[in-house]
């Protein structure tokens, strides 16, 4: 059984949030959810300031705080390292989300169907079929096959992808659905600068556990002892309140 | 070996036009309440002001976890009351025993209610929560013994403690005769039953009072154990929710004797006695509370974790400073006004009351502060600041609640005495 770990490289990250996009189209996450997000940091005062970009996925924790506290077993750890959320299970308390040190949880609290991009119904004003047309056949909004299958050992767990139902916990699954078919996630897939690495912590021979041993490796927020399967590398940790000066641009855009 | 004893025939259900009004009043209330639910229901959460934390600048805990913590707390009053009268033996606060019991119950009926209205998949909630219950989750505990145990030790408390009047009343054969019958489940009121079920109670007081530290306990545990939540993690959580609860219990008691006390004219049974009683009790754990709570804002202010430090400047001097400064001062105004009574000697019920409702509030304020600014000032990766605001289905459907409650609690008192007529020892 493969542990699964993540190394993100914040030296290669140039920001295009390619990794974001993926995710999304992967797993056909609603709108305002980012399973994947990228932080842009900024340092120091201009001129003498720099930024750099930190990938967040979830940080499939093996001592989940969010695991622990599901009062009915929804969120769970799996064997190979993987922190999933059964929806068919989950009873929307979120307590899991003000667990989660790192924020990284999204609930649905719209119908996912009317929590999409685009209102696909106005688009057949203009005659239907039309939308067809453009996707070539596939009845938007497209949805991904692989997430209304099963997995886990016993193929008894839906726990892939997003937008299943109004009321239930969503977060990053490392993309469940294409790890059991030998596939890598979709962020780590779709990076063009290859800030990713990805595959068997367990294993000292593979890539991501030799790069996991660089010397500048570190996990965020070590001391909440959450135990992060992610590591970073090539940069320090962010300060939380580097955030302050966002707090202003946020209530003048929304 | 009942001490006071009153005729039978001088209880009556009373129901006059302002029983009425008030019904229909409240019933409205909770209608509308019950209109929010269903829009809630029908579009998710999303008409509520929540939304996720981090990236969507949300709390995704908001008014209903607030009152989820409001009317457990509430629940204090009853058992506290009951165990103090049966173990220590205060006859004086003995008229007040059902009043405070049945404030128990309706408490906890309605925190077991906005638990359920918080859940984004509430049927599925009342079938998982039994199911799949993990005891490893902190929020098992808030449903096995805070909704369960708790409330279910209260009801027999009530029930036991009632069968006396219940079996007089059904041998008057007026009003509900059948609910007395059902009640009094053949009591006759002998020596030997008398006697049993003093012993009973007094033991089930004595089961009682560690279940009552233990489920405040362990609310305040749901939030003391999140590492990652700045504000909740604390090893004084669970002692403050338990002091906090007895403040905001005993408060409300003192505000339901008031009323039952001029609306009933039970003058003659609900004394100034009482309330001086329970105007000390409540100065001293209003002061106990301002103890913790000033012990833990130093910690934090001393110690200067930077995250810990921003949450508190966002508390005292950012944007929830309106609030705080309310809730202090809805915590030391009150302990002044006891604080006076108690050193002059002078007891007056009006003041009692005012510091009753401002207690309350507080409860509200301070339970609301402790559950939104952790979420929206205190996440660890630097997102920015979260904001929430409740929005108009969260106010009807907590209106509805206390609708609800109130109804309830009417509809007792107009059944059943209120006031004990047995004061059974
Ligand atoms: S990052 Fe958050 S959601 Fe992911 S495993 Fe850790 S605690 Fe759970
Ligand atoms: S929201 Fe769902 S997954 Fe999260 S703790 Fe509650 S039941 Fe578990």
């Amino acid at each position: 059984m493969p542990k699964y770990g993540m190394t993100i490289d914040l030296e290669r990250c140039m920001g295009c949030r390619a990794c974001v996009e993926a995710c999304k189209v992967e797993n056909n996450t609603g709108q305002n959810m980012y399973w994947m997000y990228v932080f842009r940091i900024e340092r120091g005062k201009y001129p003498d300031s720099f930024w750099f970009f930190m990938p967040r996925p979830c940080m499939h924790c093996d001592n989940a705080p969010c695991v622990k506290v599901c009062p009915v077993g929804a969120r769970h750890k799996r064997e190979d390292g993987l922190v999933l959320t059964d929806y068919e299970r989950c009873i929307g308390c979120r307590y899991c989300e003000v667990a989660c040190p790192y924020s990284v949880n999204y609930f649905n609290w719209k119908k996912p169907a009317s929590n999409q991009y685009y209102t696909w119904k106005e688009e057949n004003i203009y005659g239907s079929g039309k939308v067809a047309l453009v996707t070539a056949g596939a009845v938007p909004p497209y949805r991904n096959p692989d997430h209304d299958k099963l997995y886990g050992i016993s193929k008894k767990r839906l726990v892939s992808g997003g937008g299943h139902s109004k009321g239930v916990m969503e977060k990053c699954t490392f993309c469940v659905h294409r790890l059991e078919k030998g596939l890598l996630p979709a962020c780590v897939a779709n990076c063009p600068v290859k800030v990713f690495t990805f595959g068997d912590l367990s294993d000292p021979k593979s890539e991501v556990s030799r790069v996991a041993a660089d010397r500048s490796a570190f996990r965020l927020l070590e001391n909440a002892g959450t135990e992060p399967r992610v590591f970073y590398l090539h940069a320090s940790e962010p300060d939380p309140l580097a955030r302050l000066g966002l707090t202003e641009i946020r209530r003048t855009i929304r | 070996m009942s001490t006071k004893t009153q005729p039978v025939s001088a209880w009556q259900p009373r129901a006059g036009a302002g029983f009425y009004v008030s019904a229909v009043i409240l019933l409205v209330v909770l209608a509308l309440g019950l209109y929010a639910y269903s829009r809630q229901l029908a579009e998710g959460e999303i008409v509520t002001g929540m939304r996720s934390i981090g990236t969507m600048g949300g709390a995704t805990w908001g008014l209903y976890i607030s009152f989820v913590v409001y009317f457990i707390g509430i629940s204090f009053a009853g058992i506290t009351i009951a165990a103090l009268i049966r173990l220590l033996n205060l006859k004086t606060l003995a008229p007040l025993a059902r009043a405070a019991e049945l404030l128990t119950v309706i408490s906890l009926i309605l925190g077991a209610l906005s638990i359920v209205i918080d859940l984004g998949q509430p049927l599925r909630g009342l079938k998982n929560l039994w199911l799949y219950a993990r005891p490893a989750s902190p929020f098992f505990y808030t449903f096995s013994l805070v909704i369960a145990g708790y409330l279910f030790a209260s009801l027999v408390y009530l029930y036991l403690a009632g069968r006396a009047d219940a079996a007089a009343l059904a041998t008057r054969g007026r009003g509900p005769v059948w609910l007395y019958r059902l009640w009094a489940a053949g009591y006759e009121g002998t020596a030997e039953e008398r006697e049993r079920h003093s012993r009973t109670l007094w033991w089930l007081a004595l089961a009682i009072i560690p279940l009552l530290v233990l489920a405040h306990s362990t609310l305040g545990v749901v939030f003391g154990l999140q590492v990652g939540r700045p504000g909740w993690f604390s090893a004084l959580q669970a002692p403050a929710f338990v002091i906090l609860a007895g403040v905001s219990g005993i408060g409300m008691l003192v505000v339901i004797a008031a009323i039952l006390r001029s609306v009933l004219r039970l003058q003659d049974r609900i004394s100034l006695d009482q309330f001086k009683w329970l105007s000390n009790f409540l100065g001293f754990l209003l002061i106990a509370y301002l103890y913790l709570w000033g012990a833990e804002i130093s910690t934090t202010a001393w110690v200067s974790r930077a995250e810990e430090n921003e949450l508190l400047r966002a508390l005292i001097s950012g944007e929830y400073a309106a609030l705080f400064w309310v809730t202090v001062a809805l915590l030391v105004i009150p302990f002044v006004i006891l604080l006076l009574q108690f050193l002059t000697k002078r007891y007056s019920i009006p003041w009692i009351v005012t510091a009753g409702v401002m207690v309350n509030i507080a409860g509200m304020t301070k339970r609301y502060l402790l559950v939104v600014p952790s979420q929206t000032y205190g996440t660890l990766l630097p997102y920015a600041a979260g904001s929430y605001s409740p929005s108009w289905v969260e106010y009807l459907i907590i209106l509805g609640l206390f609708a609800l409650g109130i109804l309830l609690y009417m509809l007792f008192v107009k059944v059943f005495p209120i006031v004990p007529i047995h004061e059974t020892e």
